[in-house]
Order: structure tokens, then C-alpha cells, then sequence
């Protein structure tokens, strides 16, 4: 099943670190348990966001590739 | 044979190593710290600023103004050929990974990007050097000027990250905006990007041989920026990420990749200016002087805080800018225009005058084993780095000084 997303995050064409701090802030916004769908293409998010998750203690609940060289994160908040 | 075959195979499977995910940013300062050792080596430390200065003075040069006929040609700088084989060896990267794609960034971002160039360029020729030959090359040379200039390049990153939290807060859309991106890699389609890597790498290699002959010196730096500029971007070694992430996220992986660099780096150098390796004909106090600038401590000072705060705002110090334009960052291309356009500028009418003004007892080369010996020196740098380390572990945890 499909996850619900309840914000989405667009950082397409940003470079570090400006997907990282706008992450931080959107995540800083939701209640928990709210899903954030993210779409990046900085190839630094790809180290960067796991690395945040684990250390912040909220989930990454999904990583892909979409088309035209986009990452897709979905991250809930803990 | 099947291609599934063969990407299972052991030469797929070394290939899958290098190409498949990011290294560990503490491999790639290993790395770079030993390659940074063999500069040294065959003739002096890794630097960047000095080289993206080389590329202004070729572009004023073929205009054909500020009176830089005399300037080196790129294609004989060994600094200027260092920092294009770096680019290129971040593009030979990203297209083995199929990384690279152009990404433009929406306007604000771009403008951020040439500002932020901009200052590392006054930063750099003020302060003489950047975050690699006046730190990542300069306190491993036991430079006392080193020291003060990374002490500057702390508080210019303070600064200017305060700068963009309060952007992102009051001007949201400075930084939102249409982008767009092409030639990315994504899926099948994109596998033209490791047959462009591999010919781009064999390219490499055939230009540093033609310089074989004559000029070998030339032959390994044009190498050697190659895998440092890959190395760099596989690792996403950054500079600027060591000192801001800490005041950021709070993450520490960035920094102790950046101080493992450092330390390999501080072996090498003073073994090499200790025993007067590669000295040849030269005194051996001028190799045991090498990269240790006249800029204690007004210079260092100054051109650290300016530099630290170009490096945040553009997104990448010198080098970050160098192997962030290779993989196709927009941004970086208008923070490296930002540097090469002002870095002459500066070079030639700002900084003269400025400096003119300055008792010399405020700019001088600083050695510190002249005052501690090699044992003090070798341990004041190690200390410094064991007390950053320690700074950006106990934050890490504790997130006292981190934003978020």
C-alpha cells in the first residue's frame, strides 16, 4: 500500500547544504508520526539524509529513483 | 555471455566498490592526505586557490586587459593543470556512478553561488591560500599562520551560516524556484555515463603521458588531480561540511574525514621537511619553508573569516567548488566564475593597498618547530586535531552547538 504523505519537500537543483537544512526545518514542523515525501537531486543527500535519520531518531521509510535523475526520500517523524 | 554475468564478476564487483555507493568521507581523507604527501613530494603541497587564479589571469589574458601577458599559460601551471584535472577527475567520477546530471538551481541559488565565489577569492588572496594551502596543506606544514587562518575560516562559517537559517526563515523563496536537470543518468538510458567516464579517463591518461617527456612533474599532478578529483567526489569530501555541519546537524562524519586527512598528512609532511626529502638544489630551508605563507596573523586572520564565509555560502570551498562543477552543479560552476573573475581583481588592486598599509610585524611566515622544535610542533597540530575530534564527537551527541 501506497504511503500517505502529509508534506511534500521539493530541493530539485539545490546543492549542500540547502536540502539538509530545509529537511531539518520541514521535519522540525510536523507532528509525529507525519509522513515527508522529499525530492532531491543533490547526490550528497543520498549520504547525508540515512546518516540524519539514524541520528535524530526518525525514520526513513523509503528511498527511490524516479526519473530524470530525482531521488525520492519518504522520512516520518519520530 | 549474459551482461548479468558479467557485472557479477570480480572486475564488476571491484567496479561495484568504487562506483556503486559513496566512500566513507574518513577513506577519501586518507586518500587525499597520501596523495597530498606525494605532491610534496615531487615538488610541493596540494593548493587550489592558487590554481582558479591561474584560470582568471588566462581569461583577463586572452581579453586582454590588466596587463597579464606575462601570466602562465594554464597548459604550464602546475597548480592551474592540478585544479582542471581535479574537475575532471569529479566528472570521470560522477559518470562512472551516473551521477552527473546539469543541475540548475533556481536564481537565488545561483547568485548565492557567484557572492559566495566572489569572497573566497578575496578571502584566498588576501589570506594567501584556502581551506587546502593555508589548512588541509598548511597545518600539516606546521605553519603557525595556518593555525590563525583556520581559526578565521571557523568564525567566517559561524557567521554566514546564521546568514542562511535566517534566509531560509525570512526569504523562503531566495532559495525555491524552477530548476531544472539534464543529462542525468537514471536507469538504462544512462548508461551512456560510464562509457563517457571510461574515454574521459583514458583521455586523462594520453595528456599526462604527452607531458612525459619533458615534464614529468606535470605528468603526476595532471594524475594525481585526476583521483583527487574523484576520490573527492566519491567520498563527497568537503571541507566546508567539516566545519559547518557540527553548527548545523550536528553530524560529525564530514569533520573526522577531514582531520583523518590531516593527520596522514602531518606524518608525511614532517618526515619529508625533517629529512629535507626532494630538496635537490634548492636550500633546505626554503623546502623546510614550504607552504608556510607570510600571513601571521593579520592576513591569516582576516582572509580566513572572508574566506569561511564564501565557502557557506557558495556550498564548497575552492576545491568543493572545483569537483562539485565536474559532476554537473550549476551553482558551483557560478561560485568557480565568482573566484577565477575576482581572484586576479583582487590580486592585482585590493589587496596591495591593504597590505602596504600593514607593519610587517603583523605578516610574517610563522614555522612553529622554529619555536617548539619538530616533537612540539608535530604534537601542538596533533593536539588541535584530537581536540576537534573530541569537540565534534561530544556535539554530535549532546547537539549543544548544533541548529537542528
Amino acid at each position: 500500500m501506497e504511503t500517505k504523505v502529509d508534506q511534500t519537500l521539493d530541493c530539485k537543483g539545490l546543492s549542500c547544504p540547502m536540502p539538509m537544512m530545509k529537511l531539518a526545518k520541514a521535519v522540525k514542523g510536523l507532528k509525529s508520526g507525519e509522513v515527508l515525501e522529499m525530492l532531491g537531486t543533490d547526490p550528497g543527500t543520498k549520504s547525508d539524509l540515512p546518516r540524519w535519520c539514524n541520528k535524530t531518531g526518525n525514520t526513513l521509510l523509503d528511498e527511490s529513483e524516479l526519473s530524470g535523475g530525482v531521488s525520492r526520500f519518504l522520512i516520518q517523524k519520530k | 555471455m549474459s551482461e548479468k554475468t558479467k557485472e557479477t564478476g570480480v572486475l564488476g564487483q571491484l567496479f561495484k566498490t568504487f562506483f556503486a555507493k559513496h566512500w566513507p568521507v574518513w577513506v577519501g581523507g586518507i586518500v587525499l592526505g597520501t596523495l597530498n604527501i606525494l605532491l610534496f613530494a615531487i615538488k610541493s603541497p596540494w593548493g587550489a586557490s592558487g590554481g582558479i587564479n591561474n584560470f582568471g589571469e588566462n581569461v583577463y589574458r586572452l581579453i586582454g586587459i590588466f596587463g597579464l601577458e606575462s601570466s602562465t599559460h594554464l597548459s604550464a601551471s602546475f597548480y592551474g593543470m592540478l585544479c582542471l584535472f581535479l574537475v575532471i577527475g569529479s566528472f570521470i567520477g560522477a559518470l562512472l556512478s551516473k551521477e552527473f546530471a546539469l543541475r540548475i538551481p533556481p536564481k537565488g541559488e545561483l547568485i548565492k553561488g557567484f557572492i559566495g565565489g566572489g569572497l573566497m577569492a578575496l578571502g584566498a588572496t588576501f589570506g594567501i591560500g584556502c581551506t587546502i594551502g593555508a589548512f588541509f596543506s598548511g597545518m600539516p606544514a606546521m605553519s603557525g599562520g595556518a593555525i590563525i587562518f583556520t581559526i578565521g575560516l571557523f568564525l567566517g562559517v559561524i557567521v554566514a551560516l546564521k546568514y542562511l537559517m535566517w534566509e531560509m526563515e525570512k526569504f523562503p523563496g531566495f532559495s525555491s524556484g524552477k530548476s531544472y536537470i539534464f543529462l542525468a543518468g537514471t536507469g538504462k538510458s544512462g548508461n551512456w555515463q560510464k562509457w563517457a567516464g571510461w574515454i574521459a579517463l583514458i583521455i586523462t591518461f594520453i595528456i599526462a603521458y604527452q607531458y612525459s617527456g619533458g615534464n614529468k612533474v606535470m605528468t603526476w599532478f595532471i594524475i594525481i588531480g585526476m583521483l583527487m578529483g574523484l576520490i573527492s567526489q566519491r567520498s563527497r569530501f568537503c571541507i566546508v561540511k567539516a566545519f559547518r555541519d557540527p553548527f548545523m546537524t550536528g553530524e560529525a562524519d564530514g569533520s573526522v574525514g577531514v582531520m583523518a586527512g590531516l593527520f596522514i598528512g602531518l606524518f608525511g609532511f614532517t618526515i619529508i621537511k625533517y629529512f629535507g626529502v626532494g630538496v635537490g638544489d634548492i636550500a633546505l630551508r626554503t623546502r623546510e619553508m614550504t607552504w608556510v605563507f607570510p600571513h601571521f596573523f593579520f592576513r591569516a586572520i582576516i582572509g580566513g573569516f572572508v574566506f569561511g564565509l564564501g565557502m557557506t555560502i557558495a556550498g564548497g570551498c575552492a576545491v568543493g567548488t572545483l569537483w562539485r562543477v565536474g559532476e554537473g552543479q550549476i551553482k558551483l560552476w557560478a561560485s568557480a566564475l565568482g573566484f577565477l573573475i575576482i581572484s586576479p581583481i583582487s590580486k592585482l588592486f585590493i589587496v596591495p593597498p591593504i597590505v602596504a598599509a600593514i607593519p610587517q610585524s603583523w605578516d610574517f611566515k610563522n614555522y612553529l618547530p622554529d619555536y617548539l622544535g619538530y616533537a612540539g610542533a608535530f604534537a601542538l597540530v596533533t593536539l588541535i586535531i584530537l581536540i576537534w575530534y573530541v569537540f565534534v564527537k561530544w556535539n554530535e551527541k549532546t547537539g549543544k552547538f548544533s541548529a537542528y
